[in-house]
């Protein structure tokens, strides 16, 4: 057991704008070394809340403390921490190299000292030596991230603050980045706090992932149990493609009411089910016959869309004799109660 | 082939006609001041440089000049000041009433200058101010403050403001952030907004003819005395006037060179 305070801790966050209330009483701690991920739609509070944990912005009322120290009422310039913008503000009529040395030369760092640091950094993000005297304006967009993170390296902060930095860049492009910034951060050790409005992303790096709506935290839990266990409809559908199937209570008991069964068991009003978990045959607890209106190649995977009684439902099956059903047919499909989520909003 | 022959003639009489138009006229001034008659007339039976003598000789010469020049100095630093204020207030902030502001703002370029000048004057004589080269100063700042608002602020639109929060995120103060990252992404527009600021001070007549009094700047004295009393002393002292102006600018473009220099990465 080690008796590390917090590295961030939250107590009571505020933030109003006029009447409106972007930030409201956050409460969280978040560990040393940790990666959390706060992930919340456009509107949530999300980047509100990543500027005042930065320093950016004041908070209407709550604290903040830094490894136990009070920094609510300090300014960005004096925390030890760093923020990769969404824009990625480079400075851009300077070189990769006066980018990263930045923050060493406003601590008065020696020149040569500032330039081994600066060569050091761009090997950790992976960018040739060769970088350091390029205009920023001529990196790409990959590169243009990799010197955003060397630059806020650079102040050798205790938290590192992202706010969306990956959401303008190509599929391909975040894929390999966020494998990149999980390592780095493995690498490193430092805490990471991450801002997102993809789940997915979160997913991949985060140990820990707190959903925002409406500047609260609707769940925090680890990657692992935000998908299998989400606490409402809200967090569910942050998960992309799921089922959400009504429960009502009608004579003896719980009822699926799209799909007219019975529901043995049901423990909300609610059930999530992912369509992994819906598969073809009928050996599994609940059985139905559903037709198949679209078919979707996934890969490794093929998607069905499915209609069961006023029911439509989505279930996602390997590849193999079992994903040969067509468009139109009827078959018979089952699930587990096991596999349910039970969710009351 | 043939075809794009023609074209290339054309475009040659073309760019010679354009040049010729823009300077014909100064080759006219300089002309004139080679001769030694009150009366312009070509080819002059005497070619001289009496009237430069005349020029250099007259302490009048100095004054228009040195007159001229601090109007133009004292215009420059407050457009640029009040310019650069000015244009990040409209650029950086979205504020209410931004839009009336821009509007507000570029009137006065709008205004025919001579009905500017009167109004100016009239005002101040109204607040008891006598005019003299400090009100031309005033006058000139009127109609070339937005100019140079309008200049810098076209730069300051594809500029990221997120870059001043991140240098303050970094631990610079407000003051290294100016110095460090506002400044250095505004200079080119604070530059141009300066040459704009001086040239068109230098210049300007309608605004100097109602407000600078007894203070006599140079195009002043050139349009009275073309008016009134022309002799070859008028042409000449253009030609000089010319010369220092883009002289000055000159000076100014070398010392923007000068200082880009030093601020190229190594």
């Amino acid at each position: 057991m080690t008796h590390l305070p917090p590295a961030l801790s939250l107590t009571g966050l505020t933030r109003r704008f006029g009447t409106k209330t972007a930030v409201d009483a956050v409460s969280i701690d978040i560990a040393e070394g940790e990666f959390f991920t706060i992930v919340g739609p456009s509107g949530s509070g999300k980047s509100t809340l990543v500027r005042l944990l930065a320093g950016l912005d004041v908070p209407t009322a709550g604290s903040l403390h830094l490894r136990g120290r009070d920094i609510t009422d300090m300014p960005a310039n004096r925390r030890p921490t760093a923020m990769v913008f969404q824009s990625l503000a480079l400075f851009d009529h300077r070189t990769v190299g006066q980018n990263i040395e930045f923050a060493m030369k406003m601590k008065g760092v020696p020149p040569e000292a500032r330039r081994a640091r600066a060569l050091e950094l761009l090997r950790l993000v992976r960018l040739p030596e060769d970088y350091y005297p390029r205009p920023v304006t001529q990196c790409s967009g990959g590169e243009r991230q990799r010197v955003a993170l060397a630059r806020a390296l650079g102040s050798d902060p205790e938290i590192l603050f992202f706010d969306e930095p990956l959401s303008a860049i190509d599929y391909r492009l975040r894929k390999t980045l966020e494998v990149e910034l999980k390592e780095l951060h493995q690498r490193t050790g430092k805490t990471f706090i991450y801002i997102t409005h993809s789940l997915e992303e979160a997913m991949v790096m985060s140990d820990r992932i707190a959903i925002m709506r409406a500047g609260r935290f609707e769940q925090i839990g680890t990657p692992d149990e935000i998908y299998r266990r989400p606490h409402s409809r809200f967090v569910a559908g942050f998960m992309g493609e799921v089922n959400i199937l009504p429960v009502s209570q009608a004579g003896g008991g719980a009822v699926f009411t799209d799909l007219g069964l019975a529901a043995p068991g049901a423990a909300g009003a609610f059930a999530v089910l992912r369509p992994e978990a819906v598969r073809p045959g009928g050996d599994a607890g609940v059985g139905f016959d559903a037709e198949v209106t679209q078919r979707l190649m996934l890969g490794s995977r093929t998607q069905f869309h499915l209609r069961a009684g006023a029911a439509a439902l989505i279930a996602e099956v390997a590849a193999g004799p079992q994903a040969d059903l067509q468009i139109g047919q009827v078959a018979r499909f089952s699930f587990d109660m096991a596999d349910i989520a039970w969710v009351d909003a | 082939m043939r075809g794009g022959r023609h074209i290339l003639w054309l475009k040659v009489l073309w760019v010679g006609t354009v040049v010729t138009a823009l300077y014909l006229p100064i080759v006219s001034v300089v002309l004139a001041s080679l001769a030694n008659t009150r009366y312009m007339r070509f080819p002059h039976k005497v070619w001289t440089l009496d009237a430069y003598r005349a020029a250099a000789a007259d302490y009048t010469t100095v004054t228009l000049h040195v007159i001229s020049l601090q109007i133009a100095v004292c215009v420059v630093l407050l457009s640029v000041t009040l310019g650069t204020i000015g244009a990040m207030a409209y650029a950086r902030h979205d504020w209410r009433g931004r839009g009336l502001f821009q509007k507000i703002l570029v009137l006065p370029i709008f205004f025919p200058q001579p009905v500017l000048g009167l109004a100016l004057l009239l005002s101040m004589s109204a607040l008891g101010i006598a005019p003299s080269w400090k009100t031309a100063v005033v006058a000139h700042a009127v109609w070339i403050v937005p100019i140079v608002t309008l200049v810098i602020s076209i730069r300051l639109f594809g500029y990221d403001v997120a870059q001043e929060e991140a240098a303050f995120d970094l631990g610079a103060s407000r003051w290294q952030v100016a110095r460090e990252v506002t400044l250095p992404a505004l200079w080119p527009g604070i530059f141009s907004g300066a040459l704009f600021a001086f040239l068109l001070s230098w210049s300007n007549l309608p605004l100097s003819v109602y407000t600078s009094g007894a203070d006599t700047p140079l195009p002043l004295w050139l349009f009275s005395r073309t008016a009134t009393n022309y002799s070859p002393l008028v042409p000449a002292i253009a030609v000089i006037g010319t010369c220092v102006s883009g002289l000055i600018v000159v000076m100014l473009l070398l010392m923007r060179r000068l200082l880009a220099g030093k601020n190229q990465p190594v």
